[in-house]
């Protein structure tokens, strides 16, 4: 049995034995009871996106003075509804809202960078703050504070993802090919703070940590901290003007947006035994599961289960097919974090504290709670739908389309069973090209839909494909239904 | 490895060109990447051996080549190491080595740009030599 204190006592002798934590399993294994009294600190950590991350800026009063209620960093918008001239700026904001690659992150990094940031600021003016407008620039330097301060970080476990649509995607969890075409993981395995305690034993409020290259807290657990599945996670506190750029990196994942990588190490002081045993944990013995987000709804179907050595071998086989993996945390990035964390140590720049205050170690997420269900494909569609075969004219379809105000026609076989789909814009292809035959201008890879399927995600699926209209279609290809973007917007609202 | 881009206009793209090719020159070609569309193809190629006899038979056929002068760039100072491009790689050209850095083997590298586009530190690029 050790105490914080006499491992501190230790650091300040420059006798602390630091191991990382990857090197404790052999250590532990030649011989646990020595393993326990010898080693005094594991060092854990992680590098990875943690999208809920964010920073508290203060800015200072201006003369005269401002009460800001809108407030901009490069065209990034932080909110700014906290007292006069401050503000928190969140990892995920877009510049715009679609389509940038630029968000709060970014902003975060160039603030560590010590570059120069745009401030525009807008308020309705008071008697005490008369002040409408601002426009002006703002360095890390110039701020009073700017201290990090992380609602959800370091994620005891991640699901892995794969994708068995038919087309890739592109999502939080890295790009997916198609057909189960990869696998993507987020974490670092034996290395995370968590999987070295999943008691929480040591780890708890107050807990010194290294976040950014500098020193911060633990404030207490993360939100959707969820414990009974393995999912916990930790809420974080550092001051921004004290981190270091190398450590803290804007990103933007493709089709998804942007976050921000952030490296975070934490030293587990082993008091007894048992922490010893804990620390001991191999990546084999770190479980995931693969899940598939071809099929986009909350819960997902869990398609098997891996460990961290076979994910970090870059190939696992799953239902019997070897499929190539990807990290999203970065390996390399944290042993950097760890090896300066021990380097601060060793120069007594870095002390242990003790938790002052437990994590829950029960409990978990619930889910939103909608007042109105989402309409389902098959309250929307039309589901007497007109058809056309495969032999019919040009000249056929084009009254099929007039007659019955319509703009598209899916085109089917004896038995119903879709071949294709042609559009009113094929019909004036068809004119404009001089094509006689209704074969040549049909589009034979129909983008469809399932009856049960959720109005979001057909509509998400519409404007992927930027198409006006889907054929609704059973399991063996059959048209029951089709739904149009006019469908939608008369019949999709929340019923 | 030498890496060609063959360009098909809408006059020449319905020709078996490519098997002529490989049949009158008896040079191995293998194609690295294809898109054939209707009116028009474009196919990078390498040619292992013999190339300005290949070459010549290619323009000969009224098909534009040019010889891939690019190569894919990972600016050291924005790759984190993360490693989200490794299996997107059809070539399996990018790799971890021994302390998880990410390299890439060039010459296995087919310019598919699967990587430039997954990539969340804008770490890799496709530049001319």
């Amino acid at each position: 049995m050790k105490t914080i204190k006499e491992i501190n006592q230790k650091i300040k002798k420059g006798e602390a034995v630091i191991v990382r934590a990857d090197e404790m399993p052999e250590i532990y294994e030649d011989n646990p009871k020595k393993a326990a009294k010898e080693v005094d600190i594991v060092t854990t950590g992680t590098f990875g996106a943690m999208c809920s991350s964010g920073v508290f800026l203060n800015f200072g009063h201006a003369d005269p003075p401002i009460k800001i209620t809108k407030l901009w960093l490069n065209d990034v918008e932080a909110y700014s509804g906290i007292a006069a001239v401050d503000a928190y700026i969140g990892a995920t904001q877009l510049r715009k809202y679609r389509d940038s690659d630029y968000g709060g992150a970014h902003v975060i990094e160039d603030l560590v960078a010590g570059k120069e940031i745009e401030l525009r600021a807008e308020a309705y003016g008071t008697d005490c703050y008369p002040k409408k407008k601002v426009e002006t620039t703002v360095t890390i330097e110039d701020l009073n504070q700017a201290i990090m301060y992380n609602p959800r970080n370091i994620y005891q476990k991640y699901k892995a993802a794969t994708n068995s649509s038919e087309t890739l995607m592109k999502t939080y969890m890295g790009t997916l090919l198609p057909n189960k075409g990869n696998v993507s993981f987020a974490g670092v395995g034996e290395l995370n703070p968590l999987v070295n305690d999943p008691d929480y034993d040591v780890i708890g409020v107050g807990t010194r940590i290294f976040i950014g290259g500098a020193k911060g807290f633990i404030v207490g657990e993360g939100t959707q901290h969820s414990p009974d599945t393995g999912a916990g996670n930790l809420s974080t506190r550092g001051d921004l003007k004290d981190m270091d750029p190398r450590y803290v990196r804007g990103c933007s994942i493709p089709g998804y947006g942007t976050s921000l990588y952030l490296g975070i190490g934490v030293p587990i002081p082993v008091l007894n035994e048992e922490i010893a045993r804990k620390t001991a944990v191999k990546n084999v013995d770190v479980k995931t599961e693969i899940i598939d987000y071809g099929v986009s709804r909350l819960v997902r179907p869990v398609i098997g289960e891996v460990n961290y050595e076979q994910l970090f071998s870059g190939r696992i086989e799953v239902e019997g097919k070897k499929i190539r993996t990807s990290p999203l945390s970065s390996l390399k990035m944290t042993y950097h974090l760890l090896k300066e964390l021990k380097e601060l140590i060793e120069d007594k720049n870095f002390y242990l504290t003790g938790k002052v205050e437990s994590i829950p170690r029960k409990g978990h997420a619930r889910s939103m709670k909608l007042k109105k269900g989402t309409k389902t494909v098959k309250q929307v569609m039309t589901g007497e739908v007109i058809t056309a075969k495969g032999d019919a004219t040009i000249k056929e379809i084009s009254a099929l389309l007039i007659n019955n105000h319509i703009d598209q026609i899916p085109i089917v076989d004896e038995v119903n069973k879709l071949q294709g789909i042609i559009t009113s814009r094929d019909i004036t292809t068809a004119l404009a090209r001089n094509i006689n035959k209704m074969a040549d201008v049909m589009t034979r890879d129909v983008i469809t839909s399932d009856q049960n399927e959720a109005i979001d995600i057909v509509s998400r699926r519409m404007d992927k494909y930027k198409v006006d209209a889907t054929p609704v279609v059973d399991k063996n290809s059959k048209v029951i239904g089709i739904i149009t973007i006019a469908d939608i917007m008369r019949r999709g609202g929340s019923g | 490895m030498s890496k060609y881009l063959l360009e098909y206009s809408s006059d020449v793209v319905g020709s078996p060109i490519l098997s002529k090719v490989i049949v009158e020159t008896g040079v191995l070609i293998n194609v690295l990447r294809a898109d054939i569309e209707h009116d028009k193809a474009s196919i990078v190629v390498d040619i292992p051996h013999d190339e300005d006899r290949v070459i010549n038979r290619f323009r000969g056929s009224g098909v534009t080549v040019r010889k891939l002068q690019e190569n894919i760039k990972r600016d050291i100072e924005n790759c984190i190491d993360c490693g989200a491009c490794i299996s997107l790689c059809p070539t399996e050209a990018i790799y971890f080595t021994e302390d998880w850095s990410i390299e890439v083997d060039k010459g296995e590298c087919i310019l598919c740009e699967a990587c430039v586009l997954a990539c969340p530190m804008k770490a890799m690029t496709i530049q001319e030599h």
